[in-house]
């Protein structure tokens, strides 16, 4: 074989095996360079002569480019079981449609309308959401693909029970479907004015000098009201999109209901919500002022506890009757 | 008889999958005799069964990994070539592949009856027809 002809073998070769695993470099490349050659000796002797570099170059390139020639040997990869696509993309849909967006929305629409450039605080708006989503998407994939690396077994898809599918959804699902999206919108609402109103707060200006001083309970409850009330819209956002799941979302209620109570009865019995100065009130005055607004907060308490229990109590008889609604028919006879 | 561009990839897709189990019991099958790779290639080509190199030398080291052949570099013809064979494993899978392979054959071959591939597809036609 000419010189050429060895020098671009080699060079194939070589360029093949960049793309193989290390331990198996040298073995496959020795088969394959053989098989080339045998290919070579066939062609040489079927045109009876020495193949010049154009027609090696022919074959090595009928033979494919030395990625796809490695690629073969490589085991097949894959970044998510195929199995967990479905939960994959649900996941996605979920977060990104229907979380993201509509939080997005109540959270950057006021300061959007305020800013002196709404067009320009839109386009942050925008950039924000695409980043966040491109961060999700990474770490969603990221856990799927561990999940998928570690064998995560999930024995719900092994050990399901056709008597515990959910059943088909109702007529009246549709009615608290609507409920649940007006459950998610209020609660995002709740959580946005609950943010906004107390973050880094500790005290209001009232008019004519008077001040609101928050006592330390209001701080104390910030995080976990907000946690709690974001909870309670993702899971009711959940509901208006998956009825279905009504068993699910009576159990995460219960415990949202459950926590709701004991932050109540945290802040009940810490009392002294808030205290009032300046205003050039007598201390009289001042100190009716302030039993008059910490009743108010206990009253309000005491009636979000009233509703909170009520709630779990609908939610439990639900959890125990299994079926709200109706089912509708999917098979219906002729 | 496939000019359409879809359906000659639809065609070429199921083809493969269609050969895919098929070439694993046509190279078991044919290594009950010692061959190297090229020769095993042309082996099969001989018969009526053309396989890429792209698809048989990766194939011939998974069934080696899966003990289902042994193979042993040796000189011949002046060249360093790699021979495989079934091993006894080997051998116990393919006739137990073989026995499935038959069995699926006669299936097939009381469903199509006496039909040859054109009266098949028509008779598929008729039934879409008929739906």
């Amino acid at each position: 074989m000419p010189a050429t002809n060895t020098d671009l073998l080699d060079r194939y070769l070589h360029a093949v095996k960049f793309w193989l695993p290390k331990a198996q470099q040298a073995d496959i490349i020795a088969e394959l360079g053989e098989d080339l050659l045998s290919q070579v000796e066939e062609r040489e002797a079927t045109l009876g002569h020495k193949l010049d570099e154009d027609e090696l170059a022919q074959i090595l390139k009928k033979r494919g480019s030395p990625m796809r020639v490695a690629s073969g040997y490589l085991p097949e990869q894959r970044l998510i079981n195929p199995a967990m696509l479905p939960v994959y993309r649900l996941v996605l849909k979920i977060v990104l449609c229907w979380v993201y967006i509509p939080l997005f929305a109540f959270v950057f629409l006021g300061p959007v309308l305020a800013f002196a450039r709404p067009g320009q605080a839109l386009l942050v708006c925008c950039v924000e959401y695409v980043r966040a989503a491109f961060m999700t998407v990474g770490m969603v994939t990221v856990v799927f693909a561990l999940l998928d690396r570690y064998q995560v077994k999930f024995k719900h898809a092994d050990n399901w029970n056709p008597r515990k599918l959910p059943r088909v959804p109702g007529v009246q699902d549709t009615r608290a479907r609507w409920n649940h999206l007006a459950g998610f919108i209020f609660g995002v609402a709740a959580a946005a004015f609950w943010a906004s109103l107390l973050w880094q707060r500790s005290e209001f200006s009232l008019s004519s000098g008077t001040r609101l001083i928050l006592g330390p309970i209001c701080r104390q409850m910030y995080w976990p009201v907000l946690g709690l009330t974001l909870a309670s819209a993702f899971f009711d956002l959940v509901s208006a999109l998956y009825p279905r799941w009504a068993r699910v979302r009576s159990r995460v209620r219960i415990g949202i209901d459950a926590g709701m109570l004991v932050i109540v009865a945290i802040a009940l019995k810490a009392g002294n919500f808030a205290e009032i100065a300046g205003g050039g009130f007598s201390a009289a005055d001042l100190a009716n002022k302030v039993a008059w607004f910490n009743g108010m907060i206990d009253y309000t308490l005491i009636a979000v506890a009233v509703v909170t229990v009520g709630d779990a109590i609908h939610e439990a008889r639900c959890l125990l009757r299994g079926k709200p609604g109706k089912a509708a028919a999917i098979l219906t006879t002729r | 008889m496939h000019t359409n561009g879809a359906n000659s990839e639809l065609f070429d897709n199921l083809r493969l999958e269609l050969r895919r189990g098929c070439l694993v019991v046509a190279v078991l099958a044919q290594l009950h005799t010692e061959h190297y790779g090229y020769a095993l290639r042309k082996a099969l080509a001989d018969q009526g069964l053309a396989i890429d190199e792209n698809t048989l030398y990766p194939l011939l080291r998974r069934l080696e990994s899966q003990g289902l052949l042994a193979s042993q570099w040796r000189e011949e013809e002046k060249r360093n070539k790699r021979f495989y064979r079934l091993s006894p494993l080997g051998k116990e899978v393919l006739r137990d592949l073989l026995a499935e392979w038959h069995q699926m054959n006669s299936a097939l071959k009381q469903i199509l009856g006496d039909r040859g591939p054109a009266s098949a597809s028509e008779s598929g036609s008729q039934s879409k027809k008929g739906k």
